[in-house]
């Protein structure tokens, strides 16, 4: 059994966050992730540090917040952030009243603006499509919602906090009306174990109401699906926004080297419904086309989903929903947060941390806006091209992965998953998609000891099924050969499906 | 370069090379354009003739009747593999196996993988499960990791020998250096490996493999076999190189690294084909035409969002549904109907649906040949391969 | 931004191919320097990748690529963004401007050639970068530039202008003479214009701006006789794949096109001519068992192998052709004493090919190929218009009417 102060279930951007913000106020705390880090909405996301500009003409305090934690974030977390800038384009068409709107808002909200002239933005990113009138350069940048999460937790590792992930919370326990603990599950050895705390952070994100039910309240959200999908390379060096009321795949996002292309918005009901549909697919590639015409012919390696924990709205239309966040004092011990956005999630962190620190009745302030994010120095970091010094050993050459790499991070976490070496390294996260590296990835994990024989075939077909379900709607073209080329590896060459 | 043939083959793969090699031997003129080496070269080297069964040649009436093989007949199979048979053991050395019985391969992962010919590097990989096994391998070498194999067979061993360099190629590269191998035959000498068979993955030479694995096997007085690797994949690369030379022997013309830029037809007969590159364009052009330029993985058909193309000719392509029902939802799902696309061609394997006369198709671009499904690869691109050169010869 | 390299499936039949990273590890081959790396280039404010200059662009790569991808230009992007970027090295510069080293060196050849083969001057230009394994090729005060320009009869139907390269210019004038009467005795009027260096030695050592010099002079001079009803001949393959692929490409000269459409090859000339039976010669017997070393950038060019096609008709003559192998020494390549191992090893491998089969002779297009073997097997090496010279007239009138043959 586990004791500790502070219990946080849920690993994604805002739960690593309070799990930092604790660490530095010296408060003991467990964090539990049914996952890996990033296992929800955040792995899921489109990677953007928001300036605020898509929400400044309709969700302003959204915005202002937006601004204000980009502004933070690029300081405190130079190896994660990106500082790419972003342009809002107005194409053919597009309403100018909503241009002026939007100037004007994002001037009340302190997002610094440019206007600039089609042969200037042009210039800036030469893959625009010659019709736009118009661009307005915003401070947007790319983040790594992976590498951030792990930033946040070596913070609380190095003081002591306990982190367990692949552990599943299946009950929380309750003393006299007060939740008092968890039980967690672990993944595959099914193990059950008790945490015991003073008080529970509910940061669960989509599976927020889920876990709340479980100490008998409630957590009412909107679930809504957003499917992105990646591009096989970089069509512009800057983020790219469509100068409109927000709608389904007006945003490109150059995320390492790949684009990210989104999002739609679909209300569901199920946390983890993970299905994109190859229509979802399609309307992405039209929208972008507009703002990118070499979209047309561009490979797309992968397409992805996750559940937006948004508040709860009363109907209508998904993207009108405010994208601020709301904190709940269940006064049983219990405190959720939902809604918020990836870009705001220090500042969720916070606000919840302080809510933790004033029932504890203790004192000590916030610093993470102060203090840089630990465990950076070893990253590589930005621009690009500055990787291609020098090749060697390299495991993943899509992406530039050692075998050092994955030798010392199946080392560090002793994992199972291939996911947690590709999540720390990206390793199967280039054109191939994992097709070559991860025989080779498995073998360096089986030498390392720390995987099993027999585990590792299972691993193997786990990953070759969860990759495909991730290709498969946008199957075609390029990446349908590169696909039938890893089929003829997997079965031709490897004789996967073969017996002994 | 320019030029005028009896047969022209679009495409340098498996089953266009044994065309060309069927129809030189006919005493035609012939000229094989590719934009590039072929995908056998990522292949095992092995010749897979029909996986189900002990016997491939009788699973063949299982086959759904719309399968290329119910074009060949068992006698042109069984013709033409033996001609493949013997260029190979003009070239780099003679294949191994009955094509009455499948034998089996180790593969990297530790299965035994079913098929019918094999290098003679492979002779002996199909081994008793009870029989010891010594696994070689090299220095980090990436591409290989013997305790995938050890892991699986309880009597078996590993050494690893430190080679200097560890890619594949390298390493392929210098056991055709003599003291390299000699280096390498007296560790292995040393290293008094107990009673049973040595396995080593795939890297035993270059062209001249057939002689090191020869040398290895005496000196040691042991079975000794090759593992297929990921590509670059040696055997895959010797089998191609073979097939080359043979091409080249028999004067036969080949125009590579180049695309198809224009076709020239006249009424129902393709007149010529133009090649575009720097330069000159060349024209070659030729009485009858060959097309074996495979599917979707080396551009022979292309897919767009929903719809399938042939890129040389334009040829009508089968293509079963919409994008959505291309693949199933289980990628080890035996066959994704995609796999069915590709050119309906009649009993002479001229294309269906199409108004040219001189135009024969075969190899894996053939609709239906479903060739992961089966297990069927290269067996089918050879058999098609003869049996339309056969069919085309008889015309030009 | 060429998007090519969004075909690549990572088939790996490229690196397959090659020979540089076969031998050097620290060449991560063409799979990984273009297409792979490409994809990290587009914020490509600062070019640090120095191992880019191990390619030796030999075009196997971009031959092989069953799909197209040409991993060899991406490279050769790179490079040249490299050289621009980056200091380069007093060996790179030196060959950069083999032209005017050539031109230096012929006319104090007999001082050059005497010095060349010495100990001290070997460490000297050791210090300096350049590697030694190598005899120095032969200077010549009698080069092509100072030669009579104009062969053949005034009245030809056919008119070609000779391109003969920095190589024959400089160390072989002689077999650029008798090339030059050879064509004229086929009944062409022959010029060899003013001419400078092609600029591939320039564009290969990533100086793109020398090689674009370069270009443009010739692609003024060429086009204009061109225009005039002239054809271009190239001897040397790696001048033919400067004209006919650079000069339209990556170094966008202007009239690059039509320089590219009008050049060939000497031997593709000659059986251009027999097509059109402009000419019908008789071959005369040429008893030898010859191998026949195809350069890297005989097969880029795409033309296939022309003078294997008129060997084919001179009875007696027995070719193997020989096309797996890079000799290693890739032009200036192999002089720079960074890649001299690499240069050595591929050697070595290539002339045991050649040894393999013991041939009386060993031919080659490339006179970069028919050095390097030479040296490694101990067999002679000759041009295929030699051979070809021999056979096709067993002797040919000079400009004063007496007949010439030469003994091989």
């Amino acid at each position: 059994m586990i004791k500790t102060d502070v219990i946080i279930i849920g690993g994604g951007s805002t739960g690593c966050g309070i799990a930092r913000d604790l660490a530095l106020r010296d408060i003991p705390h467990c964090l539990i992730e049914k996952g890996d880090f990033a296992a929800g909405a955040t792995g899921a996301c489109q990677g953007l540090l928001h300036s605020g500009g898509r929400y400044a003409v309709n969700d302003p305090e959204a915005a202002a917040e937006c601004i204000s934690e980009n502004m933070i974030l690029r300081k405190i977390g130079i190896k994660c952030v990106e500082q790419t800038g972003g342009l809002f384009v107005r194409l053919p068409g597009d309403s100018k009243r909503f241009r002026d709107m939007f100037l004007k808002s994002c001037e009340e909200t302190g997002i610094s603006t440019e206007v600039l002239s089609p042969s200037r933005a042009l210039e800036l990113v030469p893959s625009l499509s010659p019709s736009l009138e118009e661009a307005i350069k915003v401070p947007d940048c790319s983040i790594d919602p992976f590498r951030l999460c792990m930033l946040n937790i070596t913070s609380s590792q190095k003081r002591g906090g306990e982190i367990l992930t692949h552990n599943r919370v299946i009950d929380i326990i309750r003393e006299h009306g007060r939740c008092v603990g968890v039980k967690v599950q672990e993944e595959s050895t099914s193990e059950v174990r008790e945490i015991r705390g003073k008080i529970i952070v509910n940061a669960a994100g989509a599976w927020g109401d889920n876990i709340a039910s479980l100490a008998g309240s409630t957590v009412p959200m909107t679930l809504s699906k957003g499917s992105l999908i990646v591009t096989n390379h970089r069509l512009t060096n800057m983020v790219i926004n469509r100068l409109r009321p927000s709608s389904d795949g007006d945003i490109i996002v150059p995320n390492e080297a790949v684009c990210l292309a989104g999002t739609t918005s679909i209300t569901v009901t199920d946390p983890d419904s993970s299905d994109v549909d190859p229509a979802e697919v399609d309307i992405i590639a039209t929208q972008a086309q507009q703002l990118l015409p070499e979209f047309v012919t561009t490979r797309l390696i992968r397409t992805y989903a996750g559940v937006r924990p948004l508040l709860k709205a009363d109907g209508g239309d998904d993207r009108k929903i405010s994208r601020s966040f709301k904190i709940m004092d269940h006064k049983n011990g219990m405190f959720s947060i939902m809604g918020g956005k990836l870009t705001t999630y220090r500042l969720m962190a916070e606000k919840i941390s302080d809510r933790v620190m004033e029932a504890l009745g203790l004192k000590t302030r916030c610093r993470t806006a102060e203090l840089p994010l630990e465990g950076q120095e070893e990253l590589s970091g930005y621009p690009l091209c500055n990787r291609l010094k020098i090749l060697e050993n390299i495991v993943c050459e899509c992406e530039l992965v050692t075998a050092d790499e994955v030798e010392k991070v199946a080392r560090e976490i002793g994992t199972r998953h291939i996911g947690d070496i590709q999540h720390r390294t990206r390793l199967g996260m280039g054109p191939c998609q994992g097709g070559f590296c991860t025989y080779r990835a498995l073998g360096i994990m089986q030498e390392t000891g720390k995987m099993t024989p027999e585990a590792s075939m299972q691993v193997l077909r786990e990953f070759l099924q969860r990759r495909f379900k991730g290709i498969k709607p946008a199957l075609w073209g390029d990446q349908l050969r590169e696909e039938q080329l890893v089929e003829s590896i997997c079965l031709g060459i490897l004789g996967m499906e073969q017996g002994q | 370069m320019s030029g005028t043939y009896d047969v022209v083959i679009i495409g340098g793969g498996m089953s266009g090379m044994m065309a060309a090699v069927a129809l030189a031997d006919m005493g035609r003129k012939i000229a094989v354009v590719s934009r590039g080496d072929p995908v056998c070269c990522l292949s095992t080297g092995c010749i897979d003739v029909l996986a189900a069964g002990n016997d491939p040649l009788e699973g063949i009436g299982s086959l759904p009747d719309n399968h290329p093989y119910r074009l060949v007949g068992k006698d042109t199979l069984t013709a033409s593999l033996e001609m493949f048979r013997t260029v190979m053991s003009e070239e780099c050395g003679a294949y191994v196996g009955d094509v009455n019985a499948n034998r089996r391969i180790l593969t990297p992962l530790g299965r035994h993988k079913v098929t019918c010919l094999v290098p003679a590097t492979m002779e002996f990989a199909d081994f008793h499960s009870d029989e010891y096994i010594h696994v070689i391998s090299f220095n980090e070498m990436k591409d290989f990791y013997p305790n995938y194999i050890t892991s699986r067979y309880k009597n078996s061993g590993c050494s690893i020998f430190d080679a200097g360099i560890s890619t594949t190629m390298s390493i392929a590269e210098r056991f055709e250096n003599r003291q390299f191998l000699e280096a390498f035959i007296s560790w292995l000498k040393g290293l008094d490996i107990p009673e049973g068979r040595i396995a080593i993955p795939a890297v035993l030479g270059m062209h001249f493999a057939v002689n090191v694995y020869n040398e290895i096997s005496v000196e040691l007085g042991r079975k000794v076999f090759e593992i297929p690797t990921l590509p670059p994949s040696m055997p895959g690369l010797r089998l191609f190189g073979g097939l080359k030379n043979a091409l080249l022997k028999r004067g036969v013309d080949l125009y590579w690294g180049k695309e198809i830029y224009s076709v020239e037809k006249s009424g129902g007969q393709i007149e010529a084909v133009t090649l575009a590159g720097a330069g000159r364009s060349a024209r070659v052009q030729g009485n009858a035409f060959i097309l074996a330029t495979g599917s979707f993985v080396s551009g022979g058909l292309h897919a767009s969002m929903d719809a399938a193309t042939e890129t040389a000719f334009d040829l009508p392509v089968y293509l079963p549904g919409k994008r959505k029902s291309w693949f199933n939802d289980d990628f080890f799902a035996p066959g994704h109907a995609i796999e069915k696309s590709g050119i309906c061609v009649d009993q002479s394997f001229r294309p269906v649906d199409s108004r040219i006369e001189n135009l024969f198709v075969c190899g894996s671009i053939l609709a239906f040949s479903e060739v992961m499904k089966y297990g069927c690869g290269h067996g089918m691109a050879i058999a098609t391969g003869v049996a339309a050169a056969n069919v085309c010869g008889e015309l030009a | 931004m060429n998007l090519d390299f969004q075909h690549c499936i990572r088939c790996t039949i490229c690196v397959a191919n090659c020979p540089v990273s076969r031998v050097n590890p620290d060449f991560p081959g063409p799979k990984q320097a273009g297409p792979d790396a490409e994809r990290f280039r587009s914020d490509n404010k600062t070019s640090i990748d120095k191992w880019i200059r191990l390619c030796n662009q030999c075009k196997r790569c971009e031959v092989s690529c069953p799909y197209g991808v040409n991993p060899a230009q991406i490279i050769l992007r790179e490079q040249v963004q490299y050289g621009g970027k980056h200091f380069r090295p007093l060996a790179s510069r030196v060959f950069a401007n083999n032209y005017w080293l050539g031109a230096v060196n012929s006319v104090i050849a007999p001082i050059v050639n005497r010095l060349a083969p010495m100990k001290f001057i070997k460490r000297i230009l050791n210090i300096f970068g350049i590697s030694t394994y190598l005899p120095f090729p032969q200077f010549h005060i009698h080069t092509l530039s100072r030669s009579w320009r104009w062969k053949g009869r005034r009245e030809s139907r056919k008119k070609v202008v000779l391109f003969y390269g920095c190589f024959l210019n400089y160390n072989r004038p002689d077999l650029g003479r008798d090339v030059r009467d050879f064509l004229a005795s086929l009944g062409l009027r022959v010029i060899m214009p003013r001419q400078v260096c092609c600029g591939l030695p320039a564009l290969g050592n990533g100086d793109i701006e020398t090689a674009r010099k370069f270009a443009r002079k010739n692609a003024r001079i060429l086009a204009g006789y061109i225009d005039k009803g002239y054809d271009v001949i190239y001897t040397c393959t790696s001048c033919g794949l400067a004209l006919t692929q650079d000069y339209p490409g990556i170094l966008e000269v202007p009239h690059g096109r039509k320089v590219s459409e009008n050049s060939y090859n000497l031997h593709e000339y000659v059986l251009k001519l027999m097509e059109e039976h402009y000419i019908e010669p008789v071959f005369e017997p040429f008893r030898r068992k010859v191998a026949y070393h195809i350069p890297c950038h005989l097969r880029a060019l795409g033309i296939g192998y022309p003078a294997a096609g008129l060997f084919a008709k001179i009875p007696g003559l027995e070719i193997v052709i020989l096309e797996d192998n890079c000799c290693g020494l890739s032009g200036s390549y192999g002089f720079k004493r960074s890649n001299e191992d690499t240069a050595v090893r591929l050697g070595i491998t290539a002339a045991r090919a050649v040894k393999d089969i013991d041939p009386d002779m060993l031919v080659s297009d490339c006179g970069a190929c028919r050095m390097q073997l030479a040296h490694f097997s101990g067999i002679p090496a000759v041009d295929p218009s030699e051979i070809l010279i021999k056979s096709l007239t067993t002797g040919f009138e000079d400009s004063r009417g007496r007949v010439k043959g030469r003994k091989l």
